[in-house]
C-alpha cells in the first residue's frame, strides 16, 4: 500500500491577484496582508495614560494582533497569554539582562542568589521572621482604628522582613532602606535616578564591608552570615557581591502584591467578607491578585537569535516586551478576565512548576517573581521557590491583619487607584486608607 | 518613634517623585537660547547628566547641537535605555562603523522593507554591492557628466517661470522693481524631483505624484499610524511603474540632447534589461529600487539648496565671495552639508558584541550613527558651529567612497562613507551647485525677506535650522 503524498488534496483557488500581470513576491503578500493601522501610538505606551490605566491600551493591542512593533522605543510588544508565557519560559531563544547590565555595571560583584546555602538561609529566615514582623507592623496601628495599608503595611513589611532575614540591625534599617530603595529605582532609563542609584550602591558597599567581616568572624543565624561563609569558586565573597545579590533580588513585588491585594479586597467588600470567613481563601485572593492586577506590568527579554514568532521576524538582540498585564486579561484564557474573582475556577491554585500551567489551568503572570521553578518537582536539598515563599509570606501578613481587626473597610471618601510612579515601575496602590475596630 | 514609622517615612520619600519626572512625555523641556543646553543635572564628579527624554522634545528638534556636544564630550557611545538604543556621536567612531559593512549592518532588518520592498538599504556585503551597482553607476562619473546639460536646462526652465507673471511663482512690485518668492515653492521643492524623474525616465505627469509617494512611503517607514498610507503609496508607485516597465522592456528609452542624439538610457530602461542570477528583475524588484531613489532623491537635495542659500545670505561676505568666484559653489555646498545637513544620521545594527569607547554593546543593538554630530566634532573641524565656506579643514572635491582624511582636510559625513555612501551624492552635488550657480546669474541684490520668515522663540531673529531643513525661505531680489 502506498500513500500518495505528492498530489495536492485541495485545488488551488485562483485569487483576485492572479489575474493581474506580473508576479507577487512574498514581500508584497506580506504588505497586502497588513490590516488596519494599530490602535495605539507607540509613544502612548510611555505616557501617563499607560501609567494610570495600562489595561485599556493593552486590550487594544491584544485585539489588534499578536504583536506590536514600537518604533519609538525599539521594542516588540506581545500581549497574548500563550505568547507571553512561551517567551518567558524560552531561555533558549530569549535572554534576560541583569539590573547591573542596565546600570552599565555588568561586572559589579557577583549575583549569588542561586547558591543553595543562600537559598536555604533565605527561606529559613523568612519562615522564622515573617509572622513576627507581620504582628509587629500590624500592632503599630491596630489600636488606632485607622491606617493607610499601602504605606504602613504593604510598603514596610517587605523591607523590615528583608532587614531581619539578612541580619541588618533594626537601628540601621531606615538608613539601609533609603539606600536600598535608591539603588532599586536607579537601573532604569532615568539618568538622575541612575546616578543616585550608583552612589547608593557604593554607600551600601561601605556599609556592608565591616558587617560582612563581623559575620565571617562570628556567624549568626541570618542570610548575611550565609553569604559571609559561602564557599564558591573565585575570590572570597566581598561587599560588592552582597550588594549585587541584593540588587538582583527584589522585595518590591511583595510590596506591590500586598498593596494590590488589599486594594482589590477592600474595593470588593463581598469578596473580603468571603475571605474573612474562609481564611483558606486568603491564598487564592493573593493568586488572583497576581493575575488581575500584577504589580509588575511586563517582563523584558532580548532575542538571542533571529526568530520568527507572532507574525514577525524578530531580529537578534531585539527587545521583546512580554506584557504580563495584557496577558493576564486575555479573554481567550480567563472568563470575565477583567473581574476580580477570588477562587476563580480557571486559575491554577498551586504553584505551576516548569511552566505557567498546572492541572491544565493557567497561572497569573507576575514577571519579577521569576519564572515558575524550572524543576518539575521540588529537588532534594533545595528550599521552596521564591514564588511559593512570596505567596506564603503574603498570606501570613494578611492573616495577621485580619486577626487584629474587625470590620475592616475603606475610609469614608477614599477613592484609591492603582498607578505607576514612572515608566517601568511598580503598578500599585500608593494610598489605601482604612478604618476598623481593634479586636 | 517606632521602626515601622521610620521605615514608612523612608519609603514615602524614596517613592516620592516630582509629578513632572514620573512619566516620559508630559515632561516639557524649556526652549533654550541657541547654543545653550538645558541643564539636566550633574553627577558627583561634575559631569553633565543626560536625560533621554530630551530626544522627544521640541527643544531638541529645534536645536540638537548643544546636546550632541554633551554626548560627544562625555558619552561618546550613549546608551539610551528609554528608546532602547545607542548613540554614536564622534566622527572617528562613526567612520569606523560605516566602513565595517559586515560588523554593522545598515538599518535593522524589517525596518524599511515593509514599505519600500526589498532594497539594498537593508543588505550588506556582496548582496548589497550587487544591487547597488545595478544602477549606481548611472549616477556618477561619465554617465553623470553626460546629463549635466539636461540638468542645466531644467534649472533654466524653472527660473524662466519666475519672470512669467502668469506662473504665480513670484510676486512683483513694479514700484521698487523687486520680486518676492519662496525659494522652496519656486525652485527647491521641484528641481530635485524633476532631475530624479528625468534620470529615472519617468514621464512628466509623475512629478505631481512624486511628493505623494515620497511623503507617505517615508512616513510609513517610521511605522506609527502611517504604515497603511505608506503601503498604499507604494502600491500606487508600483502600479505606475508597472505600465512603464511593460513598455520599456520592449523599447528602452533614452535621454536626448538638443540635437536629438541619444545621451544615456534612463534607469528604468536600464533596470528592465538587467540580469541578476540569470533572470531579469521583476516589476516588484524594479519598483523597490525606484522607491528607494524616490525616498532618497528629493527632500534631501531640497534641504541642501534651501539651507545653502539661507546660510550664505546670513553671511554676506561669503555670499559675495561665491558670487565673484563660481567654483566656490562646490565648497559652499559641502560646507552647508557639514554645517546643517538635512539628514541627521543613520541607524546601524551591530552583528557581533562590540566594545566601543568602553561601552559594551550586545549584538543586535540599534546604534544610531549621528552624522550631525560627526560634522560638528571639534576633534575634526575647528570651530564647528561656524559656517565658513573657506575653512581649510573640510575636503570638498570629488566625493570618495573611501572618504578623505589627509593634509588636515576631512570629508563631511552628510552622505555617509564606505559601502553605503549615498549613491546620489554626485548628482545632488551637481543639482546644488549648478542650480545655484545658474540662479545667481539671473537674480541680483538678493536678501532674505525677514518679515515673512518663521521667527525663533525670541520673536525677532530667524528660526534656526535645527534638525533637517528649514521649511520656507522667503527671498526678495531683482532681475539681472
Ligand atoms: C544632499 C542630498 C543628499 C543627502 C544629504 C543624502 C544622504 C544620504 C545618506 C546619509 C545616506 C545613507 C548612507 C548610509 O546608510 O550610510 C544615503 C543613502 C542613499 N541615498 Fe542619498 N542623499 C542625498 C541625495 C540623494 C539623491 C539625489 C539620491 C538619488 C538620486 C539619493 C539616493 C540614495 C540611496 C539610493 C541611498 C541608499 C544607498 C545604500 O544603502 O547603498 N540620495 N543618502
Amino acid at each position: 500500500m502506498s500513500a500518495d503524498y505528492g498530489s495536492p488534496t485541495v485545488e488551488h483557488e485562483a485569487t483576485a491577484g492572479d489575474d493581474e500581470a506580473g508576479y507577487r513576491s512574498y514581500e508584497v503578500y506580506q504588505r497586502e496582508r497588513v490590516g488596519s493601522p494599530p490602535p495605539v501610538k507607540p509613544g502612548q505606551l510611555r505616557t501617563q495614560d499607560y501609567l494610570d490605566d495600562p489595561y485599556t491600551l493593552l486590550a487594544n493591542l491584544r485585539h489588534y494582533g499578536p504583536s506590536f512593533r514600537d518604533w519609538q522605543g525599539n521594542a516588540f510588544w506581545i500581549t497574548h497569554y500563550n505568547d507571553v508565557t512561551s517567551v518567558l519560559v524560552d531561555s533558549a531563544n530569549f535572554a534576560t539582562r541583569s539590573k547591573r547590565w542596565f546600570y552599565g555595571l555588568a561586572t559589579f560583584g557577583r549575583d549569588l542568589r542561586n547558591n543553595v546555602p543562600f537559598l536555604t538561609a533565605q527561606a529559613a529566615g523568612i519562615d522564622k521572621h515573617a509572622p513576627v514582623v507581620a504582628r509587629e507592623i500590624v500592632e503599630a496601628f491596630a489600636k488606632r482604628g485607622t491606617a493607610d495599608l499601602a504605606t504602613e503595611f504593604a510598603a514596610v513589611f517587605p523591607l523590615q522582613l528583608l532587614g531581619r532575614t539578612w541580619g541588618i540591625p533594626d537601628a540601621d534599617l531606615p538608613v539601609f532602606a533609603e539606600r536600598y530603595l535608591r539603588m532599586q529605582r536607579g537601573f532604569r532609563w532615568n539618568t538622575a535616578n541612575q546616578e543616585a542609584g550608583k552612589q547608593a550602591m557604593l554607600q551600601l558597599v561601605s556599609y556592608f564591608t565591616p558587617l560582612l567581616a563581623a559575620r565571617r568572624a562570628d556567624p549568626q543565624d541570618d542570610v548575611l552570615s550565609a553569604l559571609a561563609t559561602l564557599e564558591i569558586d573565585g575570590p572570597a565573597i566581598d561587599a560588592h557581591d552582597v550588594v549585587a545579590t541584593l540588587l538582583e533580588g527584589d522585595h518590591e513585588t511583595l510590596h506591590g502584591a500586598l498593596a494590590n491585594m488589599w486594594f482589590l479586597l477592600l474595593t470588593h467588600p463581598e469578596q473580603l467578607d468571603m475571605v474573612n470567613n474562609t481564611r483558606r481563601l486568603v491564598k487564592y485572593a493573593y493568586l488572583e491578585t497576581l493575575r488581575h492586577s500584577t504589580p509588575v506590568l511586563s517582563g523584558e527579554r532580548f532575542a538571542k537569535r533571529e526568530v520568527e514568532r507572532f507574525g514577525l521576524l524578530i531580529p537578534e538582540g531585539a527587545l521583546v516586551i512580554c506584557s504580563a498585564a495584557g496577558a493576564n486579561h486575555d479573554e481567550t484564557i480567563f472568563a470575565d478576565a477583567d473581574q476580580f474573582i477570588v477562587g476563580r475556577k480557571d486559575l491554577v491554585q498551586r504553584e505551576p512548576r516548569g511552566q505557567y500551567r498546572a492541572d491544565g489551568l493557567p497561572a497569573g503572570i507576575t514577571p519579577a517573581l521569576g519564572t515558575p521553578s524550572k524543576f518539575p518537582a521540588l529537588p532534594v536539598g533545595r528550599p521552596r521557590s521564591l514564588y511559593a515563599i512570596t505567596r506564603d509570606v503574603a498570606t501570613i501578613a494578611s492573616h495577621a491583619l485580619l486577626d487584629a481587626t474587625n470590620n475592616l473597610q475603606l475610609a469614608k471618601d477614599a477613592h484609591p487607584t492603582l498607578k505607576s510612579r514612572g515608566y517601568g515601575e511598580l503598578h500599585t496602590c500608593w494610598h489605601l486608607p482604612v478604618t476598623f475596630s481593634a479586636k | 518613634m517606632s521602626l515601622a514609622e521610620d521605615l514608612r517615612k523612608t519609603v514615602a520619600a524614596a517613592y516620592e517623585v516630582d509629578a513632572d519626572t514620573a512619566s516620559t512625555q508630559t515632561f516639557d523641556f524649556p526652549l533654550m537660547p541657541l547654543g545653550t543646553a538645558y541643564d539636566m543635572g550633574r553627577d558627583a564628579n561634575g559631569v553633565p547628566l543626560f536625560d533621554p527624554r530630551i530626544f522627544d522634545s521640541r527643544e531638541f528638534q529645534r536645536n540638537p547641537y548643544p546636546y550632541y556636544r554633551i554626548l560627544r564630550d562625555h558619552y561618546p557611545v550613549y546608551h539610551d535605555k528609554l528608546h532602547n538604543c545607542y548613540f554614536v556621536t564622534r566622527y572617528n567612531d562613526i567612520a569606523e562603523c560605516y566602513f565595517d559593512g559586515l560588523g554593522y549592518n545598515t538599518i535593522p532588518k524589517g525596518s524599511s522593507n515593509h514599505v519600500l520592498g526589498n532594497t539594498q538599504l537593508e543588505l550588506s556585503g556582496i548582496e548589497h554591492s550587487r544591487r547597488r551597482n545595478l544602477y549606481g553607476r548611472h549616477l556618477v562619473g561619465a554617465a553623470l557628466t553626460k546629463r549635466i546639460g539636461a540638468i542645466c536646462k531644467l534649472a533654466n526652465e524653472m527660473i524662466d517661470e519666475w519672470f512669467n507673471p502668469e506662473s504665480g511663482m513670484t510676486e512683483y512690485d513694479p514700484a521698487t522693481g523687486k520680486y518676492t518668492m519662496e525659494l522652496g515653492k519656486a525652485f527647491a521643492n521641484e528641481f530635485p524631483i524633476r532631475v530624479v524623474c528625468q534620470v529615472l525616465g519617468f514621464p512628466d505627469e509623475a512629478r505631481d505624484k512624486f511628493y505623494y509617494w515620497y511623503k507617505y512611503m517615508m512616513g510609513g517607514i517610521g511605522g506609527r499610524d502611517y504604515e497603511q498610507k505608506g503601503l498604499m503609496a507604494r502600491q500606487d508607485l508600483e502600479d505606475f511603474v508597472e505600465s512603464i516597465v511593460e513598455e520599456r522592456r520592449l523599447k528602452p528609452n533614452f535621454l536626448l540632447d538638443d540635437e536629438g542624439n541619444e545621451v544615456a538610457p534612463d534607469i528604468i530602461s536600464e533596470l528592465c534589461k538587467t540580469i541578476v542570477d540569470g533572470d531579469v528583475l521583476s516589476t516588484e524588484e524594479i519598483t523597490s529600487n525606484i522607491a528607494l531613489i524616490v525616498g532618497g532623491g528629493g527632500e534631501t537635495t531640497r534641504g541642501a539648496i534651501l539651507n545653502m542659500w539661507y546660510l550664505l545670505l546670513q553671511h554676506p561676505d561669503q555670499m559675495e565671495a561665491v558670487l565673484n568666484n563660481d567654483p566656490l559653489w562646490d565648497a559652499a555646498f559641502h560646507e552647508t552639508l557639514r554645517h546643517s545637513s538635512s539628514i541627521g544620521g543613520q541607524p546601524r545594527q551591530n552583528t557581533f558584541d562590540v566594545e566601543l569607547q568602553g561601552v559594551k554593546v550586545p549584538a543586535g543593538s540599534l546604534m544610531h550613527m549621528v552624522d550631525f554630530s560627526a560634522n560638528h566634532d571639534e576633534r575634526i573641524f575647528t570651530d564647528p558651529e561656524k559656517f565658513d565656506i573657506l575653512r581649510n579643514d573640510l575636503y570638498s572635491e570629488k566625493i570618495l567612497r573611501s572618504g578623505y582624511k589627509k593634509d588636515g582636510r576631512t570629508n563631511h559625513m552628510a552622505f555617509g562613507v564606505g559601502p553605503h555612501l549615498c549613491p546620489g551624492a554626485w548628482i545632488s552635488h551637481q543639482e546644488g551647485s549648478i542650480g545655484s550657480s545658474i540662479m545667481s546669474k539671473r537674480i541680483k541684490n538678493v536678501r532674505i525677506a525677514t518679515e515673512r520668515m518663521a521667527k525663533d522663540i525670541d520673536g525677532v531673529s530667524l528660526a534656526p535650522i535645527g534638525l533637517g531643513a528649514i521649511n520656507e525661505l522667503w527671498l526678495e531680489f531683482e532681475a539681472m
